[in-house]
């Protein structure tokens, strides 16, 4: 794993989602150093001073995929004292501090393998750089990967287009989408929670496959216990926890 | 940012000019100067890096060992790059790796042999030992002072699990030979690359063939941070191996945050190891049984200005070597002088010369000519390691004997080809040579 580089970064794009949820993209003062989909950087808002240590900061997965070094994206949701400051002070041309490649949560879709990506809400940020590449990829390896995402309303789903054309571009990649609530018929949405159930029917031999868990600390509890009672061991059962 | 603070621009700018001044060199007084066989080459930009560090005072690896790492790593496609404070930590720190619990099976265990050469530096062999794996001799080759190929096959046994030489003097070592052994038998291999940063073979770099690859950055190394080396790993195991190495590197530990940070993984206290309590914290819990080999962000700094010139360095080692193979070159009947292996291209380390049996001389006669006229020479590091007392009793296998390494103890030694060596410098070593075997 590459040496995590601090960087100066430029905001150089805030998409609005609507309830308080945001894209941010970032342009670093030089390349990223290399990174892996999965991984993650700390965001700093506060000025950082090389002869300092590093400011408050929070760790956001890195959406943006990893041959991408010039631009970086994040996607986060408003939930505390930290979350509050970004959507209150960061303006397109603000200077930000990121420091990254930080995490081991990388995703392998191997040949005769089947990968379950279980995203809650903004925890599909861990997926999206991975997803990009396999789909890139194209053909049939004998691998398959299988995303189930779920938010509160359809609205919240994002990426989906992005999804559901990487879905489109690799036969071997398919995705189900989940909301909690105002989801239509028709719209390629399931109504309800994203649900263990909902996924182990959908897979070809969920009993065999990787779980991927990538969400709030309520839903990788939930999820990995009902995996944990499917007889899932833990080495198939990989988290990205967000605590 | 305090960076930015006009005082430290005046005081950069003053110790650029102090250095210009200072180590400005004067011209070659062949009367007086010495020729060094290998040394720092600097300017006011090293000073200034330096300068940035101190003003900084983090001390410990920061921003300069960030930045070092990345353009290291970057110019070997390796997914990191891990600084150590010399190219012995970095052996160390290297064979220490592929003993570590984390390889599961393919962790090397106490016994298992490593296949090397004993004509080369203690370090390279050291860890072997201190790791309690065998070590397993091969004789070199005369000329290119590299393993002979057709040893190294002839060498693995039912207990060779791995392969750890250097490419000595930078002339890489036959990697279609080793590589074909290593594929073969599934070992591991690491080059110690400490000589040769910049070579390259079949047009690849050194340092890219192995699972892991060794750096100095000592002053007569091809750049230079005082004291210093780096670790990378290639390969499928890469990721895997560098998290071991910064663990081994680092006290041991399992976490990956640098000193004085906290938290980077988001997940300090929530995890559960060994039979620790459950979300005991990350930061103290060790995986490994490690060393503290880190370096300081002062030398890092220095790397950063040196790794800028590398180019030009490694094009003047080349020019250097080029001119004495061609002013030597009419008395080949009685020195072996140096060849790179077939395939490589070479960003030699030093100019290395055998004395021929029969040619009238003795090493220690024409290494005595030569000092006598400022230039100095070394024996091509350790000459046969077995026969020094440190190594006398170590428990190892030797394959085919070692004629050639024994007459490397006997007959060799090297004088430099460093880019301080200008062109009268180069011309009084030519001189020193002629003067001496146009007599004999
Ligand atoms: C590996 C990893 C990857 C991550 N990736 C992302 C990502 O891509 N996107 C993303 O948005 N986040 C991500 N996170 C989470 C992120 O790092 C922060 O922890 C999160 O955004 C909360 O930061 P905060 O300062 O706003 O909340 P904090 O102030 O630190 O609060 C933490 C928690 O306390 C609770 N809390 C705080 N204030 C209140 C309050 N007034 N009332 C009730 N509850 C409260 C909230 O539930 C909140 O989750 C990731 C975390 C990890 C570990
Ligand atoms: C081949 C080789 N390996 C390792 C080393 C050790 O490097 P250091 O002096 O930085 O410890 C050297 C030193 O010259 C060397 O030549």
């Amino acid at each position: 794993m590459a040496t995590p580089r601090k960087l100066r970064c430029t905001v150089s794009e805030i998409l609005d989602h609507g309830d308080r949820v945001y894209t941010l993209r970032l342009k670093p003062e030089f390349p990223a150093p290399r990174f892996t989909a999965g991984q993650f950087l700390h965001l700093a808002i506060d000025p950082y001073d090389p002869s300092a240590f590093w400011p408050d900061s929070r760790v956001f997965s890195v959406a943006s995929p990893p041959d991408q070094r010039d631009g970086l994206e994040i996607l986060y949701s408003v939930v505390g004292r930290f979350t509050s400051r970004m959507e209150a002070e960061l303006r397109v041309g603000s200077e930000v501090w990121a420091k990254l490649p930080y995490g081991e949560f990388v995703v392998a879709a191997l040949p005769g393998t089947e990968a379950a990506l279980l995203a809650g809400g903004t925890g599909v940020s861990a997926f999206t750089a991975f997803l990009r590449g396999y789909a890139a990829c194209g053909g049939d390896d004998g691998s398959r990967v299988h995303l189930f995402y779920g938010a509160r309303h359809p609205g919240l789903l994002l990426f989906r287009g992005l999804l559901q054309r990487l879905a489109l571009a690799r036969p071997t990649l398919r995705a189900t989408f989940f909301a909690e609530s105002g989801a239509a018929p028709g719209q390629g949405v399931e109504p309800g929670r994203l649900s263990l159930a909902a996924a182990w029917s959908a897979l070809q031999r969920p009993a065999a496959a990787t779980y991927y868990l990538s969400g709030p600390p309520a839903m990788i509890r939930g999820l990995g216990a009902e995996l944990a009672a499917r007889g899932i061991p833990p080495e198939r059962i990989r988290v990205d926890a967000w605590d | 940012m305090d960076t930015l603070d006009p005082r430290r621009r005046q005081i950069l700018d003053l110790v650029e000019q102090y250095a210009r001044d200072k180590f400005g060199a004067p011209p070659f007084a062949a009367d007086r100067d010495l020729v060094h066989y290998a040394g720092r080459v600097f300017d006011g930009q090293e000073l200034r890096c330096a300068t940035e560090a101190v003003l900084d005072f983090f001390l410990t690896a920061n921003r300069f060992a960030e930045r070092f790492e990345a353009d290291f790593a970057d110019f070997f496609g390796a997914p990191g790059a891990y600084l150590v404070n010399s190219g012995s930590s970095a052996n160390l720190v290297a064979l220490t790796a592929l003993t570590s619990p984390k390889l599961g099976e393919r962790r090397l265990r106490p016994g298992d042999e490593v296949l090397t050469v004993a004509a080369g530096f203690p370090t390279t062999l050291a860890p072997i030992v201190q790791n309690r794996l065998v070590p397993v001799f091969v004789d070199v080759g005369i000329g290119d002072y590299t393993a002979l190929p057709e040893r190294i096959a002839q060498a693995v046994g039912p207990k060779t699990r791995a392969i750890m030489m250097a490419h000595t003097m930078g002339n890489p070592f036959d990697l279609d030979a080793v590589s074909a052994v290593v594929k073969k038998h599934d070992l591991w291999l690491i080059e110690d690359n400490c000589d040769a940063l910049g070579s390259t073979y079949r047009g690849r770099l050194t340092g890219t063939f192995g699972h892991l690859a060794t750096f100095s950055f000592y002053p007569a190394h091809h750049i230079t941070m005082g004291e210093g080396g780096c670790v990378i790993a290639a390969g499928q195991s890469a990721e895997e191996l560098g998290r071991i190495v910064r663990s081994l590197r680092d006290w041991g530990r399992d976490c990956y945050c640098a000193g004085g940070e906290n938290n980077t993984c988001g997940k300090r206290f929530s995890q559960q190891f060994g039979t620790l309590p459950s979300g005991f914290d990350h930061k103290y819990v060790y995986s490994h049984i490690g060393y503290n080999l880190k370096l300081t962000d002062l030398q890092a700094a220095i790397g950063c200005a040196q790794w800028q010139k590398l180019p030009g360095f490694i094009a003047r080692r080349k020019e250097n070597f080029a001119y004495l193979r061609k002013a030597l070159a009419p008395y080949e009947d009685r020195l072996v002088l140096p060849v790179a292996t077939p395939g490589s291209d070479p960003a030699w380390f030093g100019f290395v010369i055998t004395v021929r049996e029969g040619a009238g001389f003795s090493r220690t006669e024409l290494q005595r000519h030569l000092e006598e006229r400022r230039i100095e020479t070394r024996a091509l590091f350790a000459g046969n390691l077995l026969r020094h007392p440190a190594f006398l009793d170590i428990p190892h296998r030797v394959c085919g004997g070692l004629a050639n390494t024994d007459r490397i103890t006997e007959s060799t030694f090297f004088v430099g080809v460093y880019p301080g060596l200008d062109a009268p410098r180069l011309e009084h070593m030519a001189e020193a040579f002629r003067g001496f075997l146009k007599k004999r």
